[in-house]
């Protein structure tokens, strides 16, 4: 795209999950202009790879069909997936932003008929279930995929494979020699949606994940239960047995001042939702145990604990698990602690162990304008310079629900930016 | 929108993707000349590329094409290559409708090009009956804002629209701005360090809205009537004094807040007693000591204060608050650090179950700890006031009952929405008041006055409220949505919340009502159809007064004129189309999608004879999830039988009973209706739509066995959009079911 | 109940946390647990605690001064550190454990016979007579703590051992005479004696 389109009457938001894809909307459905910019090759975030949602024990996917389609209706609002910002300069109301766009091989004119994919046979590990399966290097990423275009892996381009997805394509959409490009913008304000991360679980030295067979992170997990995900939506082990009896871990790197100092507040939520996914599954074979501190089932999600309480197959156990050991026969982790209600010591036997881990900024550990002002652990507060915003879980660690409010309001924030811009031009 | 005198219909078949391959793509385009009746058919090897557009587009500039079915893939794919917005504009699904689900291999070949040859059939009929929407564009609308409530979420909502240049109109019903923050000493920090109270900064913010110009400031006021529609409401605002001032707004944000639970309803946690006080109570010794030591009513000086968490919430007896509400840990930790901070030798203590400090607030838990206050989980289970209080407790880490004295102890109770009248109460009341209960009539009169809005809307006063008496949203996706179009809530008469949620909360509300007012402006509908220009009007002459489209519409909608016919506002209409679904005589429309758009598609599908041992099923597919989970399926290239026939439509709600009964009646041997879940934790997005169909098909039995059918012939499914691997599941049973039943006997009568 | 009890069950009257954060070293710590209980299961003798350190804190907060002052919870800890490394308020539990101990027993209230109290007693006594630990009067003291016939029984236990350390030349029998110190004397004492004042001074035993 040319730099000339945008203005300082445009709105750059950054980040393609549910936070960006709200800010970008709503400001595009107050009749602003909007770019979209994702890193990754489809728009959807991290939201598009749950399962469920808590408290309602929907789909994610549903807000997501919404949005996609408020937005392919949407002529204000533009798109450019495989982009991440490079640089920023200038000030509220007339920022110069640098992007740059990773090839993803394929054109518009792909139709997304699955050609190339069937014809190529390297496979990498697929991203949309955290590598817990492969996918072959020529994918959509998802099925709720936007735009609905294949990706060719970079790993095949320049390789027998990649030339073999070229000639499947009937639609002459494969362009193995596309390059990365740079494009310069000016926007007048700047909606940083970022997102999160989950936190690096093999940093809880204790806990074992990654040493330890069957201890999963709660996003695994996740993906675990999703009947599009690796194991079809069975709560199936890497030995093939069917995990009944699960544990859930809270505070896996949240709270800690060893790991985040945060409270990730998504994650009693998290847990409490995905003892209904050990239910679905097992029925009243399951058994569920939660390790807590505190169950911050905030606000309204009150009621949703009281029902997880009520479940009998579901255990509450306040306690910060101290270590998990393996049981070489069983191949179950072993959970040592103690009950601090009353000091009852444990090694209690699970199937499966979900690591209910925290969220990071994704911007942890990225070069970010000097203008960002971040906080202690690095959620975007806003900017010097007054024109940039955080929005969702790029500014806090928030639910999905919060995260839309939160959007909405930084997108009036920016809009209130151009709005000034623009009285100010026209006096 | 100017649509040319006369229409030119046209149609393009695709065949790339496969279509080519698996399909007789020269046979489709026959059928949509001679049977579709299309005055100009075109094939192409890729439609959707810049070539296959261009032609289309030039066939729309140059030869006054109008309407045009594009027969390619489904609708939600490639939908910006296919946007044609002068055109109406239909989709017949081949690719993962068609060649994506049916089976691999010749022995399929005459199912397959059977089921193409009907959706270019259905797509052709469909746009023969369709209008380009020209939308419902007013010649002038308010965009002027009310925010009702001028407490810290009704300034901030005002001072946002303000800001981003819009009108406003800010209705408090007290003689100053400001609401429950001017009772507060100090707030919770809303940034880091997260270490000490924050002044409050509620004066400042209410001096900022009255020196904006664009804010103008009703005191001592409240709403006495609210009527019209997003763009035109016009609403009257009384003073105490009696004068009544009228606003023409376009929008509103309703910021009514909270109040807090009763203190007196707990008299088990001392509640009443004297030095036992809620933490509104404590706002107001910490004001009245200044930043001195913090003395009680009796003018004693507190050396040793309990807080009390949860107080009268969290309840599971059914007595009290059942919810959390959110911000009482940290504003106990706040009024804590007010004694720590003034003396470190008071005795703090917090008594708590869980300590609900998500995100920063850890920081300013420890930074409380670092001061000094202790915390204790226990669950307290008598406080006595007095001179010397005592909290009785059972401490949870120490698992045994113990108690603590001190000079006072602090309930932290929990917030009341003020969200005027429940519905369900003010139906009921009206129900009773028309029937000529004197009672209620009275009763009535009172609703009215602790009404928020006094919506003159024939559904009630008020906004719908959802558990607990919150005006919140129920989408998770979509926390602003309510069932009044251009009317949001914001803060804590939404759900339970802290200072710093109610400032995002506030800012967001006051963007969505922005959004109301340029939607009108531009004749659109509101979330979650923004783009649409289509609305629905009726021909009167047809109607029979029922009432149903009033009734049944979601999102109230329609009122009813002088002589009772149906008075439809466009601007608080979401276009889900719940009304036509419910019109018995079908005298409800909308442009591009009615029941002539649906029903001639289902009367195009060629019903072949029941010797040819060919079932045609019908589904009715909400376009939002069981449409997208069909596809899903084709994506994934699972495959289903090739008897059914299936129509997106744009909710269960709008599916008139008329569709099936012609179906029937024309052959098809059933019906799959495939809608959102419905019940309290209902996924429908305009709320009751799949419920009523539900409700209107557990009817439809009794037309069944009129028509001598069985009832199995017509199905009502809950369908979610990951369901893809279970919609083909569901289908391929359904029709094994159908077979096992036997061929429809209606066939040949259509 | 010594004086030192005393005065300080009358200075801190119901405080005991306050008690805690002014004369336990680290002490000030205890009001940043947060009751994950990590720490208690970390501990490798846990099962050998009546109270581990989470509990502990939660009881000093509770003003139980006499249990846990009485307590030989604190005395199991041998300093392996797993609560430090592990707690997610980084408070130094070993530290506040030895803190804790040697508050209680210098108020005189630690229990009696507690192994590792009357170990460390002996060492330290063993220590200050000349700045060095006579390993042999070190260990014999200790064989003997018990009694005579017990001391018999520990010495010929460890013959084997002790025999093996003199032909490695690592036990000098004649220590048993007094053994050498360091070379200042006088000075080590007046060090112990400064240092001692200092703590008394701050943990309030000053006279």
């Amino acid at each position: 795209m040319s730099a000339s389109i945008a203005t300082s009457q445009t709105i750059l938001v950054v980040g393609g999950g549910i936070s960006g894809m709200t800010a970008a909307l709503e400001a595009a459905e107050c009749g602003k202009q909007v770019i979209l910019a994702e890193k990754l090759p489809t728009l959807g975030g991290r939201t598009a790879l749950l399962y469920r949602y808590f408290p309602k024990m929907c789909h994610p996917t549903c807000g997501l069909e919404i949005n996609l389609k408020r937005l392919k209706g949407n002529p204000k609002l533009r798109v450019m997936t495989m982009t991440e910002v490079a640089a920023v300069s200038g000030s509220r109301g007339d920022y110069t932003v640098t992007l740059k766009v990773k090839p993803r091989y394929v054109t518009e004119a792909c139709t997304a008929c699955g050609d190339c994919g069937n014809a190529v046979s390297a496979e990498i590990p697929n991203p949309a279930n955290y590598g817990l399966d492969r996918i072959k290097a020529a994918y959509l990423p998802h099925g709720m995929a936007y735009p609905q275009r294949y990706v060719i892996d970079p790993t095949i381009v320049g390789t027998p494979e990649g030339e073999k997805a070229k000639a499947a394509c009937k639609a002459g959409a494969v362009d193995l020699a596309m390059q990365e490009e740079t494009v310069e913008l000016k926007v007048g304000s700047v909606v940083w949606a970022t997102g999160w991360r989950p936190y690096d679980a093999a940093k809880i030295q204790p806990y074992g994940y990654g040493r330890i067979p069957n201890v999963v992170t709660s996003l695994e997990f996740e993906r675990m239960a999703d009947p599009h995900g690796p194991t079809s939506g069975r709560l199936l082990r890497a030995d093939g047995k069917e995990a009944k009896n699960v544990a859930f871990i809270q505070c896996a790197g949240s709270r800690d001042e060893n790991h985040l100092r945060h409270c990730s507040r998504i994650c009693c939520m998290a847990s409490l939702k995905q003892t209904h996914y050990v239910r679905e599954a097992c029925g009243e074979e399951g058994k569920s145990t939660i390790y807590y501190i505190d169950i911050r089932a905030i606000d309204r999600f009150e009621d949703f604990y009281q029902s997880v309480q009520n479940d009998p197959t579901v255990t509450f156990v306040k306690s910060k698990v101290a270590r998990i050991a393996f049981n070489e026969q069983t191949g179950n982790p072993v959970l040592h602690g103690v009950d601090t209600e009353g000091y009852k010591r444990y090694a209690t036997e699970h199937d499966l162990v979900v690591l209910a881990v925290g969220m990071e900024p994704e911007v942890t550990g990225v070069k970010l304008p000097e203008d960002i002002v971040l906080d202690s652990s690095n959620f975007i507060e806003g900017s010097k310079s007054g024109g940039m915003f955080g929005a969702g879980s790029a500014a806090s660690p928030l639910d999905v629900n919060r995260s839309v409010q939160s959007a909405t309001a930084a997108s009036l924030k920016a809009i209130q930016v151009i709005h000034k811009t623009a009285s100010t031009e026209a006096a | 929108m100017n649509a040319p005198a006369t229409p030119k219909y046209a149609a393009y078949v695709c065949s790339g993707c496969g279509i080519g391959d698996k399909l007789d793509v020269p046979t489709l385009e026959k059928i949509a000349q001679k049977e579709g009746k299309m005055a100009l058919v075109k094939s192409h090897p890729f439609l959707c590329n810049a070539e296959g557009v261009q032609m289309i587009r030039d066939d729309i500039a140059n030869d006054g094409v109008t309407h045009l079915c594009i027969a390619a893939c489904s609708r939600r794919a490639k939908a910006e290559a296919f946007s044609f917005p002068t055109a109406a504009v239909s989709r017949a699904n081949l690719r993962e409708g068609v060649i994506w689900v049916v089976a691999e291999g010749s022995e399929h070949d005459e199912v397959r090009q059977e089921m193409a040859e009907d959706y270019v059939r259905m797509g052709c009929a469909e746009v023969k009956k369709m209008k380009v929407p020209g939308g419902n564009v007013k010649e002038s609308s308010s965009k002027k804002i009310l925010v009702v409530g001028g407490g810290l979420s009704g300034m901030t909502a005002a001072l946002a629209a303000a800001e981003a240049g819009y009108e406003v109109a800010l209705v408090e019903k007290s003689g100053a701005l400001g609401g429950f923050a001017t009772n507060l000493w100090k707030r919770v920090p809303f940034a880091a360090p997260y270490a000490d109270a924050q002044p409050v900064g509620a004066a400042e913010l209410a001096a900022k809205v009255s020196a904006n110009p664009k804010i103008k400031v009703h005191l001592n006021s409240t709403v006495t009537e609210t009527a019209g529609a997003p763009g035109r409401f016009a609403v009257k605002i009384a003073q105490e004094s009696g004068s009544v001032a009228e606003e023409l707004c376009g929008s509103i944000v309703q910021a009514t807040g909270f109040t807090t639970y009763d203190i007196n309803k707990l008299p088990e946690l001392g509640g009443g007693q004297a030095n036992v006080v809620d933490q509104a109570g404590l706002e107001a010794l910490a004001k009245a000591a200044d930043g001195g030591p913090i003395k009680r009513a009796d003018g004693k000086e507190v050396k040793s204060v309990v807080f009390v968490q949860c107080a009268g919430q969290r309840d599971t007896t059914g007595q009290h608050l059942a919810y959390c509400s959110g911000h009482c840990c940290a504003t106990s930790i706040k009024q804590a650090t007010y004694f720590k901070d003034q003396n470190p030798d008071i005795d703090t203590v917090v008594m708590y179950q869980d300590l609900r400090v998500p995100g920063m607030g850890e920081d300013f838990y420890r930074s409380a700890q670092d001061k000094g206050v202790i915390f204790t989980k226990g669950k307290a289970s008598k406080v006595t006031g007095g001179d010397g209080c005592k909290v009785d407790f059972k401490d949870l880490i120490l698992n045994e009952g113990a108690s603590i004295d001190a000079d006072l102890v602090v309930l932290a109770t929990g917030q009341v929405p003020n969200a005027g009248v429940n519905l369900d109460e003010w139906t009921a009341t009206v129900t009773a008041a028309e029937s000529g209960d004197e009672a209620a009539k009275i009763k009535k009169g009172e609703l009215q006055k602790i009404s928020v809005l006094n919506l003159d809307y024939r559904q009630g006063p008020d906004m719908p409220q959802f558990k607990y008496g919150f005006a919140d949203s129920h989408f998770i996706c979509f926390p602003y949505e309510t069932r009044r179009t251009g009317i949001y809530a914001a803060g804590p008469t939404r759900r339970p919340m802290d200072m710093l949620q109610a400032t995002e909360d506030a800012t967001g509300a006051a963007l969505k009502a922005i959004q109301a007012v340029e939607n009108v402006e531009k004749g659109r509908a509101a979330h979650p159809r923004a783009w649409d220009l289509s609305f629905p009007t009726a021909r009167l002459e047809g109607c029979t007064q029922c009432k149903r489209c009033t009734v049944e519409c979601p999102f109230g909608a329609i009122d009813e004129d002088e002589k009772r016919f149906p008075k439809f506002n466009e601007e608080r209409c979401r276009r889900c189309g719940t009304c036509m679904g419910a019109c018995p005589v079908r005298v409800i429309s909308f442009e591009n999608y009615s029941c002539d758009t649906v029903g001639m598609q289902i009367k195009a599908v060629n019903i072949p004879d029941e010797f040819e041992e060919k079932p045609r099923i019908l589904i009715l597919a909400c376009e939002n999830d069981a449409y997208p989970a069909l596809d899903m399926a084709g994506i994934q290239r699972l495959s289903y039988s090739a008897f059914v026939r299936a129509i997106p439509v744009r909710c269960l709600g709008s599916v008139n009973t008329i569709w099936i009964t012609d179906a029937l009646n024309s052959g098809y041997d059933g019906v799959m209706m495939m809608g959102c879940k419905k019940g309290d934790d209902y996924q429908c997005h305009f709320v009751k739509g799949s419920e009523m169909a539900f409700y209107r098909m557990s009817k439809i039995d009794d037309t069944l066995k009129q028509l001598g059918l069985e009832t199995e012939r017509v199905q009502t499914l809950e369908v979610a959009i990951t369901d893809n691997a279970r919609v083909v599941k569901l289908i391929n049973e359904y029709v094994d079911q159908i077979k096992e039943i036997g061929l429809s006997p209606m066939k040949g009568f259509g | 109940m010594t004086t030192a009890n005393q005065t300080a069950i009358a200075k801190y009257k119901n405080s005991f946390l306050k008690e805690v954060e002014a004369n336990v070293e680290e002490g000030h710590w205890v009001r940043m647990c947060m009751q994950c209980g990590v720490c208690a299961g970390s501990c490798p003798l846990g099962n050998a605690w009546a109270h581990p350190p989470q509990e502990l804190f939660m009881m000093i907060r509770a003003g139980k001064r006499e249990e846990v002052l009485a307590s030989d919870s604190m005395w199991m800890c041998t300093s392996c550190y797993n609560c430090i490394v592990r707690c997610p308020r980084k408070l130094p539990i070993t530290h506040i454990m030895h803190g804790l101990a040697n508050y209680a027993h210098r108020l005189g209230i630690a229990p009696k016979g507690q192994p590792t109290r009357e170990t460390a007693t002996l060492f330290w006594n063993n220590l200050i007579k000349k700045g060095r630990v006579n390993e042999l009067t070190f260990s014999l003291a200790l064989y003997f703590k018990d009694g005579f016939v017990q001391g018999i029984k520990n010495a010929l236990n460890m013959q084997a051992v002790g025999l093996g350390l003199v032909k490695a030349r690592r036990l000098n029998p004649m220590e048993i005479l007094g053994g050498h110190g360091v070379k200042d004397q006088a000075g080590f004492k007046a060090m112990i004696e400064k240092a001692r004042q200092i703590e008394d001074r701050k943990k309030g035993f000053a006279k």
